[in-house]
């Protein structure tokens, strides 16, 4: 069994997939542990939270306290002593009376700790690390090196993001342990993680709704490149499908880059729960009159023209001319975001696409379908995620030196290219299957990137380094299939 | 300030043999350093994909037999001196090289960045009109020069900080005043050319200027030269732009070389150049990577001090890391400093009818 969870803006869905699907909604007003319950133990349980933490992500500056290691190069805020070199070597010892000092009479809500290579060796960090846990929990103790890539400004920023994430996350993690004690993390690439490994790398978790919608659209429709439309509470968003694949793109947070990646989406900030104050209006004022709300929404207008959606009585408040109005101008700005794409056809998703997506179709000249369970195509495609893994590697022959995502992992002599790539296809495999991957998803490691050269001292070859990003693609589990 | 970077992968694939000094380790960790210092993601950067340069831009510089040589070398290997082979597919490399310099003068040309730096390998200041040598088999500088000027720029300065002569630009440029020649090297030592009593011929008398230094010359031998000579000569010659042969073969962690330059001297270098080259000359400066052989230690924090002054970035973290600190002391000759006083001063009086600002004194 299959099962997915979506949280969004409004609504939990909730997908359970064995020999058929079944999905359901419930108001978040009712609680998670509501929705947990609905879901039986024993199966697979995959969980997309992005609404939660998407507010934390982009809300107020929260006081975190960067500790950063820079050693020499360019010059960055809050730098204390030490240094890692290109190679991974400790050139320069940290000063632990500094780091004491700053935590003294520190009050910041989380502390994010960042050295410049530390992803090819991450003793300076750990050390800093257990010199601020004396002063913080772990849950407000972020470090770079588990990010894994090269770019320490981007670094820097996402370990900053994950500090002040983490500790929502951890307790998240908590509350559906009580519940369902084996569950996964949909990511914002739309491939599954485990609790433990989030937190290294929470930020993992951001903006996963157009992965999971990517994943779900394709799941029930198995329609290779088109356009998909998920018709939500407060946003709608284009979601584009190239042969089965949404496209990623690098998150930038505050006009910062990050090492994050995500699915690419257009995102309109119209949907059923937009209220209708003379107009249409691009934000939320509390739920539909039909489920209870006060002003009239998007979901009332159709209600107005005729559908039947909730207690849709209670939705006649509202005139035909601003129903019409409201229904027209939201159709208007879809369908001209949608021409952009120039898509050959559209599917249809959330619990709106139904009323809206032969519209949107006709008003943008392409065709549209809304397959069935559209309505929670988001925790579908939660459910028939895969683990996925991007594992960052560098190899020291000379250092035997081996690390993963910054961690050392055992170096083990190969006598060629073509061995060590199956030695860490091997490593990265293992790590799949100990998340709980059937052998059939790891059975493609793709390798993103290679680069190796030769170090010489004194006209000898004396060792090698080399680079490589492999990766476990997130996508369809083979099981679900 | 905008500075254009001018790389691409393929300016990692040359290499003479594995373990020949001008190999693809030289940039590898500079490149790490410039990913990991998220270069490539500033504003004020912008990196440009080099195009090749095709045969006419060589010939602005070198006879047709030499590029014919070097073409059929290319195809089944060949030699040129004990230190420089011809490994197969080498014009490939070569007029990649040559193209990224062109690549980057056309970036500055075309205002779309203040002044570029072209991290390109093979490096070519030895490389003269008919011959190469000393791992260099296309002049890369002295082809984007004529380059230049076919553009319309008159009058170039060449500033070739290389720890070695820069002997095969000096001999291109050897009878042309248009092209003001400036070698700052190690002396004596290899190609053994770079005497300061040789100032051109013809119409090129005066305007190639070598300024010999020796051994365990540290930064203050270089802000001296700069100050006393450098900066002068390009105030009165007035050049629409400045090329940079940047060799970092004069740090003090350089295996080949003797000289006692650190990379916070480099980018300070660069800079007093950003801030000539914005005084006379639009702020127009192309540099070209020409030695450097110090892997680990040297490029990475040299290249990056250069990049940053180019860029206008803070220098004041620009340093080799605190292990190094012993070896600086022990590479730097206090001797140095004097004996480069005295022949600057032999070297104005041979200069002295051709400069007025040496007149002056
Ligand atoms: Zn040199």
């Amino acid at each position: 069994m299959f099962a997915g969870i979506d949280i969004g803006d409004t609504n939990t869905d909730i997908a359970i997939i064995d020999s058929q699907i079944s999905t359901y909604k419930v108001p978040n007003n009712e609680g998670l542990n509501n929705a947990l319950k609905k879901i039986s133990p024993g199966g697979r349980l995959a969980i997309s939270t992005s609404q939660a933490l998407n507010e934390i992500i982009t809300g107020h500056p929260a006081d975190i306290r960067t500790i950063n290691i820079p050693g020499p190069g360019l010059v960055y805020p809050d730098a204390v002593k030490g240094a890692v070199s290109h190679r991974g070597d400790i050139i320069e010892p940290i000063d632990p009376e500094e780091i004491k000092k700053i935590m003294k009479g520190q009050y910041a809500k989380a502390v994010a700790i960042a050295g410049k290579f530390s992803v090819r060796n991450d003793i300076l960090e750990k050390q800093v690390y257990d010199i601020v846990s004396h002063f913080y929990s772990d849950e407000q103790i972020s470090i770079s090196s588990t990010i894994g890539a090269l770019n320490f400004p981007a670094r820097i920023h996402t370990t900053k993001l994950n500090a002040k994430i983490k500790r929502k996350v951890a307790s998240l993690i908590k509350k559906i342990h009580k519940v369902n004690p084996d569950f996964y993390f949909v990511t914002s690439t739309g491939g599954l993680i485990s609790p433990a490994r989030v937190l290294d790398n929470p930020m993992l978790l951001y903006h996963s709704s157009p992965a999971t919608v990517a994943n779900g659209a394709y799941y029930l429709s198995k329609n290779d490149n088109c356009l998909v439309i998920d018709i939500g509470g407060t946003t709608t968003e284009l979601v584009p499908l190239k042969n089965g694949k949404p496209i990623y793109e690098t998150i930038i947070i505050d006009g910062l880059k990050t090492l994050i990646q995500a699915v690419s989406a257009t995102g309109i900030p119209f949907g059923g729960d937009s209220c209708i104050r003379t107009e249409l209006c691009p934000f939320r004022a509390g739920s539909s009159r039909s489920f209870g709300g006060s002003e009239p929404t998007l979901t009332d207008a159709l209600n107005v023209m005729g559908a039947r959606i909730g207690d849709f009585e209670r939705s006649e408040i509202l005139d035909r001319t601003s129903a019409e109005n409201a229904i027209h101008k939201y159709l208007d700005t879809v369908a001209s975001a949608v021409r952009d794409y120039q898509p050959e056809i559209l599917i249809g998703t959330g619990y709106l696409a139904h009323y809206l997506l032969s519209d949107i179709a006709e008003r943008s000249n392409t065709v549209g379908i809304v397959p069935e369970h559209a309505a929670s195509a988001n925790a579908v495609g939660a459910a028939v995620s895969k683990v996925s893994l991007e594992v960052y590697i560098h190899v020291d022959t000379e250092r035997k030196r081996m690390t993963l995502n910054g961690m050392a992992y055992p170096y083990k002599e190969t006598k060629d290219d073509e061995h060590l790539i199956a030695y860490a296809t091997e490593l990265v495999r293992e790590i799949a299957m100990n998340e709980g991957a059937p052998e059939e998803d790891v059975e493609d490691i793709k390798v993103l990137y290679f680069s190796s050269f030769d170090v010489v001292r004194g006209w000898r070859v004396s060792a090698k380094i080399t680079d490589m990003i492999l990766a476990v693609a997130p996508g369809i589990s083979v099981e679900a299939l | 300030m905008t500075c254009g970077i001018v790389y691409d992968p393929s300016y990692l694939a040359h290499e003479q043999s594995s373990s020949h000094p001008e190999r693809r380790e030289r940039l590898s960790y500079s490149l790490d350093q410039l990913e990991e210092e998220g270069i490539f993601d500033l504003p004020q950067i912008k990196l440009f994909l080099p195009k090749p340069a095709t045969r006419d831009d060589v010939l602005l510089v070198h006879t047709p037999e030499y590029l014919k040589f070097l073409e059929d070398a290319s195809i089944n290997g060949g030699i040129i001196d004990s230190d420089t082979y011809i490994p197969r597919n080498l014009i490939h490399d070569a007029l990649l090289a040559a193209g990224g310099a062109i690549t980057g003068a056309d970036a500055v040309l075309n205002q779309e960045v203040t002044n570029s730096f072209v991290l390109a390998r093979p490096p070519g200041h030895h490389a003269g009109r008919s011959h190469g040598a000393g791992f260099c088999y296309l002049n890369n500088v002295a082809i984007m020069v004529r380059h230049l000027q076919r553009r319309g720029l008159r009058r170039i300065m060449i500033l070739d900080w290389d720890a070695h002569h820069g002997n095969g630009t000096e001999e291109i440029f050897y009878d042309d005043p248009s092209v003001l020649f400036c070698s700052v090297h190690q002396y004596p030592f290899y190609p053994g050319s770079g005497r300061f009593e040789d100032i051109g011929i013809g119409d090129g008398k005066g305007y190639n200027v070598n300024l010999p230094i020796p051994a365990g010359s540290s930064d203050r031998v270089y802000k001296y030269l700069l100050e006393e000579m450098i900066i002068p000569l390009a105030d009165e010659y007035m050049p629409d732009a400045i090329a940079i042969s940047a060799g970092q073969d004069n740090h003090f962690t350089d295996p080949l070389t003797g000289l006692a330059l650190t990379a916070r001297g480099y980018a300070e270098l660069m800079k007093e150049m950003c801030i000539l080259a914005d005084s006379i000359c639009h702020g127009r400066i192309i540099a070209v990577l020409e030695g450097g052989y110090s892997m680990e230690g040297g490029l990475p924090y040299t290249n990056l001090g250069l990049i940053a002054a180019m860029a206008g970035l803070d220098l004041s973290a620009i340093r080799e890391p605190e292990i190094y600190q012993n070896l600086l002391k022990e590479s730097i000759s206090e001797d140095a400093f004097p004996q480069v006083v005295k022949m600057i001063s032999e070297l104005k009086k041979k200069l002295a009818a051709h400069w007025y600002f040496i007149q002056r004194y």
